[in-house]
């Protein structure tokens, strides 16, 4: 998650703290001051692109007690929110999600056995808004979510004039999606329905079809390395080109980029690409592999891990297809051409294939040391 | 692409979807004004019989609201906290997450009325207000863990309890040897409840009420698709008072006429939520009080029964307009003894089918028959000997919705069943001579 990388940012105060896209935001700020705000909403962009923060900020919107706007040259008036209001400030409490989702995870610990199957986590800063995050541990957005949508949807807002819903993931249990179609095709005058999504395709395409789309796009590189030369004044300016080409056009992941620990994956993804390219050398692989551990910090490491894989391919293959001008890891440019020139398209292709399989056993739980061997024998087989 | 489901109306489903009732409109919430609650209060509260416990009561939400902070010091009897936290605690949230929503809010106020103590809990959908008599040492408030604080309360002997609330909102419970501390949260994040207006509340007989209630609240659809349909509509006139659920196979309605309701002009209508009427219906088995109050705005239901204020949001939506379904020309009757009936369903619903219930009443000469039939279980008939002398008829029901209607009248005296043919809908009443309510149940009947 985007949030968990970045470094402490305070809640936003003005809709001009969000960056980049300006477009797409006007576009929903107009959309506020008129009461058209879509009742169902996907808010789709990469990770780190401020989709949550966004949401946040459009939630202050609808509901803020103040209601200010702002107008635009062309005679539009948009809306804002104050920030300072008892409705935003309570909004503004859900910043830190991820910090929430600890306490809520944490409170549900602290359950009687019997409710805590049953208990799902759910974040409510405000008794009108409510926020879904995926429920650890499988982090799929669950059934009794959905239904806590549904049952709080029907009820007239308590302080705020809408009802807001956000659901911060679309990653769906197959019940939890299809439940959340009644609710998204007959919505109550008074809700709105937000999904986050880092990959909409993701979404049946019946929940797709039945919200508005707003797309964060990425964006540019150079913007990017302004931004971090305001923000993050203590990143060496070597450094910030690579950052900014790593961020993938994320403003926010920019910003919270850890280039240490990027760079560490980086190392260990660098091990297995070398392992299936050149020289075998399984006792370091397998040194590394095992500090893939069960539990939670594992997870992240090794989705960490993939991520990094993931670019590193997608640079081997635009050096392949020449543009070379597109590589995101310019650090390591000579060894990503030389690998290029080892390996064929259907390597790569197949490469990204046993990738999205561990990615799938991870999900099923299968022991990560050993999947990500077998990942590297496949490699190394498939030439 | 937009799929659309198609709305077909199978024989069995009551209400059309198109022809809403007005009822309920949306506007912004006035943010709610702590000492709204004052004089108004007092007179209406003082006249309910109750003067002591609710006159006091609102003096100290009065004062609780002015000074809600500090470090709340009391004593309170076992007794009376237990009472008032067995009260709240049905309304607190067992599994959730948003950690505020499993505590209690205390308010401990000190006035020239007496020391009173004030319990609040809510899911943020309802909320309850409840107090009791405590000697105060020092005003103030904090939340505790509900169901812990409960469970414990449960466990203590009789006796007095003492609360104070230490530093970092640990919450210090003394009762004879016993010493406990639990943790609580910070006052100023306990959700903000409603207060019961200051005017336009209607008074509403308890005895009536709780009928009302009783008599359809099992008809109440379970099915969150129809969220219209997820309460019961209460019906005030100026000389009656109704109550209608439906769960679109089933309709049960019920009017109680001769009741001078005060401050009711015209016909107010109000979907009260079936948690709500749940929670209601507990309050109201629980109190001495003749009659309890009413009141609404744009969001929110407000009863006052006794001491304690239940508060529920309202419904978005609008119930169907039942009047259309209600059956007039079932001119087909048959009256058989309630206890009879019940035997013989609950008999043949043995061997109906398992998902639909659905048995067969066949009425002939001076006969009505039940059949049932399913492939694996078998099939069974009993027959109830009684008056007929229309045309035969033989219509399907399910048998859980019959039962159900014979367990609301209490399984006494006799039912009359109406009906018109096998496709339209039946009307159960109760044959009990009562004039003043008028109770009926309606049934869609099932293809066989």
């Amino acid at each position: 998650m985007a949030e968990a990388e970045q470094t402490r940012l305070t809640p936003p105060n003005d809709f001009t703290a969000f960056l980049g896209n300006p477009s797409a935001v006007e576009h929903l700020r107009t959309a506020v001051a008129h009461g058209r705000l879509p009742h169902a909403l996907i808010l789709a962009g990469p990770a780190g692109a401020g989709k949550y923060t966004l949401a946040l900020m459009l939630a202050m919107a609808v509901e803020c007690e103040r209601q200010p706007r702002d107008l635009w040259s062309n005679g539009q008036s948009l809306a804002g929110f104050c920030g300072v209001c008892r409705n935003c400030t309570r909004i503004a409490t859900a910043f830190y999600l991820d910090e929430e989702v600890d306490k809520a995870v944490a409170a549900r610990e602290d359950l009687r056995e019997t409710d805590k199957k049953e208990t799902r986590v759910l974040i409510q800063p405000h008794p009108d808004v409510l926020i879904i995050p995926p429920d650890p541990p499988q982090l799929l957005i669950k059934l009794g979510q959905v239904r806590s949508i549904i049952q709080s949807a029907h009820y007239l807002p308590a302080e705020g004039p809408r009802k807001v819903f956000i659901i911060t993931a679309s990653s769906f249990m197959k019940e939890a999606a299809n439940s959340l179609l009644k609710i998204l095709e007959e919505p109550p005058e008074t809700v709105h329905i937000i999904i986050l999504s880092e990959n909409p395709g993701e979404l049946l395409p019946t929940i797709r079809s039945r919200c508005a789309t707003v797309r964060l796009g990425a964006l540019p590189v150079e913007e990017i390395e302004m931004l971090l030369r305001d923000r993050r004044p203590d990143v060496p300016p070597k450094q910030r080109t690579l950052i900014a080409r790593l961020a993938q056009g994320a403003a926010g992941r920019a910003l919270g980029f850890d280039l240490a620990s990027y760079t560490a994956a980086r190392a260990d993804a660098m091990l297995l690409l070398r392992q299936a390219t050149t020289e075998p050398d399984h006792t370091a692989l397998f040194k590394m592999t095992e500090t893939y551990r069960a539990g939670a910090e594992g997870q992240q490491k090794t989705a960490a891990l993939l991520r990094t894989l993931t670019l590193l391919l997608e640079d081997v293959l635009l050096i392949q297809s020449g543009t070379p001008e597109l590589v995101r890891n310019t650090d390591l440019r000579a060894e990503l051409e030389h690998i290029a020139q080892t390996v064929s398209f259907q390597w790569i292709e197949q490469a990204s294939r046993s990738l999205d399989q561990v990615w799938s056993g991870m999900r099923r739980n299968l022991l990560r040391s050993l999947s990500l061997d077998a990942f590297a024998g496949a490699l190394a087989t498939q030439r | 692409m937009r799929p659309r489901i198609k709305l077909s109306r199978p024989v069995g489903e009551i209400g059309n979807n198109r022809s809403f009732v007005k009822a309920i409109r949306c506007t912004v919430w006035p943010e709610a004004k702590p000492n709204d609650s004052t004089a108004g209060h007092q007179d209406n509260a003082s006249a309910t019989g109750e003067n002591t416990v609710t006159t006091a009561t609102q003096d100290s939400e009065m004062t609780a609201n002015a000074a809600p902070t500090g470090n709340l010091e009391i004593t309170v009897s076992r007794a009376e906290l237990l009472r008032e936290l067995t009260a709240a605690q049905s309304v607190v949230e067992r599994k959730t997450t948003i950690p505020i929503l499993s505590n209690f809010l205390f308010e401990a106020t000190q006035d020239e009325s007496g020391d009173r103590l004030t319990i609040t809990a809510t899911d943020l959908d309802q909320s309850l207000k409840t107090s009791c008599a405590a000697r105060v040492k020092k005003p103030g408030a904090c939340t505790v863990p509900a169901r812990k604080l409960y469970d414990y309360i449960k466990l203590l002997p009789e006796g007095d309890i003492s609360i104070k609330l230490m530093d970092n909102h640990w919450v210090q419970i003394r009762a004879g040897r016993s010493n406990t501390k639990m943790v609580g949260m910070a006052r100023a994040n306990f959700p903000q409840v409603p207060e019961f207006p200051a005017s336009g509340a209607v008074k509403l007989p308890v005895a009536s009420l709780k009928n009302l209630i009783s008599k359809t609240i099992f008809a109440i659809s379970n099915e969150e698709s129809r969220y219209t349909l997820n309460g019961a509509l209460l019906v005030l006139k100026a000389e009656s008072m109704a109550m209608v659920a439906t769960d679109g196979h089933r309709l049960a309605h019920i009017e109680k006429i001769n009741e001078q309701l005060e401050g009711v002009q015209g016909e107010k209508k109000t979907l009260i939520p079936r948690k709500a009427l749940g929670e209601l219906s507990g309050l109201l088995s629980n109190t001495d009080a003749e009659t309890i109050e009413f009141a609404d705005d744009d969001q929110t239901l407000f009863f006052r029964v006794g001491g304690r204020v239940l508060t529920s949001r309202k419904l978005t939506g609008q119930f169907p307009n039942y009047e259309a379904v209600l059956p007039r020309d079932n001119n087909k009757f048959v009256i058989v003894r309630s206890e009879d009936l019940m035997g013989s369903i609950q008999r043949v619903a043995q061997f109906a089918d398992e998902r639909s219930g659905a048995i067969k009443m066949k009425l002939e000469q001076n006969e009505v028959k039940l059949s049932s039939s399913s492939t694996d279980a078998g099939e069974s008939e009993d027959s109830i000997e009684t008056p007929y002398n229309y045309e035969p008829l033989v219509v399907g029901f399910n048998s859980q919705y019959l039962l159900d209607f014979l367990k609301a009248i209490g399984n006494t005296g006799e039912v009359r069943l109406e009906f018109k043919d096998a496709q339209s809908a039946g009307q159960m009443r109760p044959e009990d001579g009562n004039e003043d309510v008028k109770y009926r149940y309606i049934l869609m009947p099932m293809r066989i």
